[in-house]
């Protein structure tokens, strides 16, 4: 029996009706504007998936939920056709529930050895379960949110539901994802500023190789970011100032490298020597001016495939201007990248933007000697603002 | 360091055993045929690839049991040492005279073939362009080169000229472009025309693994050159005698410079043994049928249309599929295995394809048609896939 916690924040979502970019401390503002609940209808699509699974479809489902009262959780899996021997209440919250009832349900489920977490809601409540599990248990978020950047999102509950059977049936490995948010104090001050928060890790699809009547598994993530360091450690050239960015395949090329590369900063390296560790825009400035060639290698993350603009603030116009759009190597694992149609860069500044527009793909590096192309996409973030109704 | 040598046999194998991810062989008793007998129970085969049912032709039997008295059950050898008989030879003369090349070579299998072959025509300082769907046998082949590697987007073919203008930065001696003909998971076709105008612009190999359309596409079956009017311009048709053709084995067809260095060259080809003659001589009985028996290839397709048209038309969402392959997308994967279920215990065999294998939102139940069904039989299976398709709510 595998033992899973469901956590709903029932007020996720509510803020984007009403023109709120999130409900990080404004939920009365957002019900005063005549909000409504989105978070329960979208858990209880992925929970009537596994349902059916059980029931119509005759599959196993050897699952014990660990889970909160009332609409954080028991209410909604009793709704979906879970019996109470199926589920136990760990947390009692109130009626007006908070994110520390998110975090203390999460505690009760690390307690209790929750195998994976699944969760409802946006990259505010990602951050919450984030701050108290344990890097190594599995989180999956069924997307609710306003804001969902962190890659531990399905596209749709339906998704996650599939991901949880293919979980339980142990076919999918682990990856890490970024967890990202919107600054939201910031952004309602006018200032754009999406911060990575931590790298967490969620059930992933391995790269899979093609057989005539079946799928045979082929190498896992980690395999594949460890061929991609290789590879990039044999084109690091001497006298170069390498600047790595965030994010856990970087951190692969880091280990390679033999160096101490930090999880979500940015570092700089020169003949295979960390000579710069979490530096900011200014350091990395300094930095360009003492050596004549530079390359910046960068992976896209959080959800929508970001290389450039999202969780790496420190990579200024003024720093991209001086490094050149062409010295910028782009790396991602296969799987990763089939889920990244495009690549996107937001670099708030209309010369950059256009060089990027004109330059039209990039090389992205995806194993050792391998490559692929893909297009590069400007996204400006007010503008996609508007156009997504708020989910950006 | 004193060690168990072989106790993570067992280990291993418990541990898929324990996750239900170990192979469970279903035994056919008897022929693979269009009505097949799977464990005790009479069933509609839609998952072989027997497109043509070619492989309970008279023809083909009567060729392979009459060979064992003149040639013996057995080759004896490498092609290269002493295993090449004068069936081997005829079959390789008919298979080109069939696809309209100058020369083919036949492999010990399809595996053989792009394993063997592929890491040959390209080595350092070459770049291998592959669709990112590319079978299995394909990737293990293109690994087994030192050769660099592009991926680009499946039959994306303006992503591919992106990748080729972006291979031109690096002055690489020869650029390999390989495809699947068919892919097997949808049925998609490859768009060859595309392939080879951009090869031809940059001086690129093309490579095709038509293993899913050798005996299917193009007129009678002889392939993806021919369906796209381009026999002799791909540079290498790579297919299989297992599928279509109703036998076992690789070939290649191209020109004589091709099959010359192919089999000097092929570490597979030269180390394993030759096929039997009974092989051969059904692998040569088969292309003569392909040749004098076009019914077998038009019924193929006629099944197939029918079969495609009526399960639309009851609801179901077949996909992109151009060939044989129909895959039913049912999305959910629980009710994808439920309805595999259900068909088997209607009398129809066709196994699920579900997430991680596809998309999470794709998985399917996918047929394979074959030449040998009746329309009665088409119409059982359309029966069983109503009916359990309406006990799913699918339709």
């Amino acid at each position: 029996m595998h033992v899973f916690g469901f956590v709903v924040n029932p007020i996720a979502g509510m803020g984007g009706r009403v023109g709120l970019k999130g409900t990080d401390n404004v939920v009365e503002e957002a019900i005063e504007r005549g909000a409504e609940p989105v978070s329960g209808e979208r858990a209880l699509r992925m929970l009537k998936v596994l349902v059916r699974a059980r029931n119509e479809c005759k599959r196993e489902l050897p699952i014990t939920w660990v889970t909160v009262s009332g609409n954080m959780g028991a209410a909604l899996l009793e709704e979906a056709g879970f019996s109470s021997q199926e589920y136990t209440v760990l947390h009692e919250c109130a009626d007006i529930t908070t994110r520390e009832d998110t975090k203390k349900a999460c505690r009760e489920f690390q307690t209790h050895n929750a195998e994976l977490i699944v969760f409802c809601g946006g990259d505010g409540t990602a951050r919450d379960i984030f701050e108290v599990v344990d890097a190594e248990t599995p989180v999956v978020g069924i997307p609710a949110g306003v804001k969902m950047h962190s890659g531990v999102f399905g596209v749709n509950p339906e998704s996650v539901a599939e991901v949880i059977l293919a979980f339980v049936e142990g076919n999918l490995g682990l990856s890490e994802v970024e967890i990202m948010d919107l600054d939201e104090i910031a952004y309602r001050k006018g200032e754009w500023r999406i911060d990575l928060h931590g790298i967490a890790v969620t059930p992933f699809e391995d790269s899979y190789i093609q057989s005539a009547k079946m799928m045979v598994r082929g190498p896992s993530e980690e395999e594949l970011k460890k061929e991609i360091a290789e590879y990039l450690l044999e084109l690091m050239e001497e006298d170069t100032l390498y600047i790595l960015g965030s994010g856990s395949t970087l951190r692969t090329v880091g280990e390679e490298l033999g160096i101490d590369k930090t999880l979500l900063g940015i570092d700089a390296v020169v003949n295979r020597t960390l000579i710069g560790k979490d530096v900011n825009e200014k350091e990395l400035l300094r930095l360009l001016g003492e050596y004549d060639r530079s390359t910046l290698i960068v992976s896209p993350i959080g959800a929508q495939g970001f290389i450039l603009g999202r969780g790496n603030q420190q990579l200024s116009p003024a720093v991209i201007k001086k490094i050149g759009i062409d010295r910028i190597m782009v790396v991602a694992t296969p799987t990763k990248l089939q889920q990244t149609e495009a690549l996107r860069v937001d670099t708030n500044d209309s010369d950059l933007d256009r060089a990027f527009s004109e330059k039209k793909y990039f090389r992205v590096i995806t194993g050792y000697h391998t490559m692929a192309v893909r297009n590069v996409e400007v996204q400006v973030a007010r503008r996609s603002l508007e156009k997504r109704g708020g989910i950006f | 360091m004193k060690r168990n040598p072989t106790v993570f046999l067992r280990e291993e194998y418990q541990n898929l055993v324990e996750q239900n991810l170990n192979w469970k062989l279903r035994v056919l008793e008897g022929p693979s045929a269009p009505l097949s007998v799977v464990e005790g129970k009479k069933v509609i085969m839609l998952c072989s690839n027997n497109y043509l049912n070619l492989s309970n032709h008279p023809n083909l039997k009567k060729a392979a049991k009459e060979i064992i008295d003149t040639h013996g059950a057995g080759s004896g050898s490498v092609r290269a040492i002493a295993g090449t008989m004068d069936i081997h030879m005829e079959v390789e003369k008919a298979l080109a005279r069939f696809k309209r090349t100058e020369a083919a070579l036949v492999y010990q299998t399809g595996f053989a073939a792009n394993s063997g072959l592929i890491p040959q025509l390209v080595d350092k300082g070459d770049l291998i362009i592959s669709d990112e769907l590319n079978h299995g046998s394909i990737i293990d082949g293109v690994r087994l080169s030192a050769a660099d590697r592009a991926i680009f987007k499946h039959r994306d073919y303006s992503n591919l000229e992106d990748v080729l203008n972006e291979a031109e930065k690096e002055a690489y001696r020869r650029i390999l472009i390989i495809t699947d003909g068919v892919f097997s998971m949808d049925g998609d076709v490859a768009r060859m025309d595309a392939i080879v105008n951009l090869a031809e612009e940059h001086g690129a190999m093309t490579y095709v693994d038509d293993a899913h359309g050798e005996g299917v596409l193009g007129e009678n079956g002889r392939g993806i050159g021919a369906h796209y009017n381009l026999e002799g311009k791909i540079h290498v048709e790579m297919g299989t005698f297992s599928k279509a053709y109703g036998v076992v084995g690789g070939l290649i067809a191209g020109s004589r410079d091709l099959v010359n260095f192919a089999f000097n060259k092929s570490r597979t080809w030269l180390l394993s043994a030759s096929h039997p003659p009974q092989v051969a001589a059904a692998q040569l009985a088969a292309i003569q049928i392909l040749e004098s028996e076009p019914e077998h290839w038009k019924r193929l397709w006629n099944n197939t249309t029918y079969f495609k048209k009526e399960l639309k038309s009851m609801g179901f969402d077949t996909g992109q599929s151009e060939t044989p392959i129909t895959p039913v997308i049912v999305g959910e994967s629980s009710v994808a295995k439920a309805l595999s279920d259900k068909l088997f215990e209607n009398g129809v065999f066709a196994l699920p394809i579900v997430f991680p294998m596809v998309a999470k939102d794709k998985a399917r139940i996918r047929t394979m048609m074959n030449a040998g069904l009746t329309d009665e039989d088409l119409n059982d299976a359309l029966r069983a896939f109503e009916t359990c398709g309406k006990e799913l709510k699918i339709v």
